[in-house]
């Protein structure tokens, strides 16, 4: 079970950083195609700050952020941008995750077609990757159990 | 017989016309009523209206600064001037902005934030010359033969009023060598000092009025601030 931090200095000091470590884990995602990082760092750092969130803030607060369906739904949207522009790209008589044939539908050359690809596909990895980290810690926190009511 | 029967007509008729009063004051007075309650209503409800606009504004302010100051440091991390990027960066502040617009600004205090900024660079030079030179006491304190250490628990109680500030000051605290914050509970400090020299340092209060400056607490006169005050005394002296 949770139990809020009644340490000033840890609150006030996470919901300070709260923000800048999510900006973070989006510069880290956007970036992934030129620089270290990429879709699965990202969405842990993203889902590491919502983890954050919950030991200083407790789990309702958070809740009222991103609810537990919006979770779930992310969690397979993510999977489904990333399978969504593998299977576009078999359409457009290529190979799963041929980047190179979405230049026809994008209008812009082989080279930045394959960036902007592989670009969606990050977006996609992060976000499942976060919702799924987060419904992980989710359920450890509360052992399974619905018990929203008396968690505040 | 005549007359008795009409008095009793008499009496009836002011009957009636008591009666019709009675109920003409009670219609007015409920109407009166009436009307203070629905403009009772009214009036609650414009003010929620109004209530509610100011709470938005307050929120798209919050939304617009955290905005700011998040692309501020997205331009910083990116290093990529680029159209595309920067676009990137302005819908991921924005994202970001939206989602925790109240977590920055939670427990806001009335402040000019531009002076509060200020304040807290110019307060920076003065903690480092603080950690630099304890630094150098706790340097000596470790070195020295005998090893005068004599560690201690303080507590006092602090006149900062926001919780940024209590945080500011127990890390300030915690980065000057030889005293480490242990908690803060109710707005009391527990420090650990390592002897009796770091100690007083710290119950001089210097840390705290400067802090307290800075947050726009202070609640005395400030050097600088009687500097200002100083040519309109000169004024007034002339005057006389």
């Amino acid at each position: 079970m949770i139990q809020i931090s009644d340490d000033i200095i840890i609150k006030t000091l996470a919901r300070v950083l709260v923000p800048f470590i999510q900006l973070y884990a989006l510069y880290v995602i956007m970036h992934g195609h030129h620089s270290p990082g990429g879709g699965f760092q990202g969405g842990v750092i993203l889902g590491a700050s919502l983890v954050l969130l919950v030991i200083t803030h407790g789990l309702k607060g958070t809740q009222k952020r991103i609810s537990e369906k919006s979770v779930a739904i992310f969690s397979s949207l993510g999977v489904l941008i990333y399978a969504g522009i593998g299977v576009l790209c078999l359409v457009l008589l290529g190979n799963f995750l041929d980047y190179s044939k979405l230049a026809i539908l994008l209008s812009v050359p082989l080279a930045q077609a394959r960036s902007l690809g592989i670009l969606g596909v990050e977006i996609g990895v992060g976000l499942a990757v976060m919702a799924v980290m987060f419904s992980i810690f989710y359920n450890i926190a509360t052992g399974g159990k619905q018990s929203e009511e008396d968690n505040n | 017989m005549e007359v008795t029967l009409l008095i009793e007509a008499m009496d009836t008729s002011f009957g009636l016309l008591e009666d019709a009063r009675k109920k003409a004051v009670e219609l007015l007075d409920s109407a009166v009523k009436l009307t203070s309650e629905t403009r009772g209503v009214e009036e609650n409800k414009i003010q929620a209206i109004l209530k509610g606009a100011q709470e938005t504004k307050l929120e798209f302010l919050n939304v617009i600064a955290t905005f700011l100051i998040l692309f501020g440091f997205w331009v910083l991390l990116s290093g990529k001037y680029d159209f595309f990027h920067l676009t990137l960066g302005v819908i991921c502040s924005l994202l970001v902005a939206f989602l925790n617009h109240d977590l920055l600004f939670a427990n806001a205090r009335v402040g000019d934030a531009k002076v509060i900024f200020q304040r807290f660079i110019a307060y920076i030079p003065w903690l480092l010359y603080q950690i630099v030179s304890s630094n150098i006491h706790v340097a000596l304190v470790a070195l020295s033969k005998n090893k005068p250490i004599d560690p201690r628990i303080i507590r006092f109680k602090t006149k900062l009023e926001s919780d940024i500030s209590w945080v500011t000051m127990a890390n300030s605290i915690t980065l000057t060598p030889g005293t480490i914050t242990m908690d803060i509970k109710d707005g009391e400090f527990f420090v650990h000092a390592l002897d009796k020299k770091v100690a007083d340092d710290l119950n001089a209060g210097e840390m705290e009025d400067r802090v307290a400056h800075v947050f726009m607490e202070a609640d005395h006169i400030y050097v600088q601030d009687v500097l200002d005050v100083a040519p309109i005394f000169g004024e007034l002296r002339k005057g006389l």
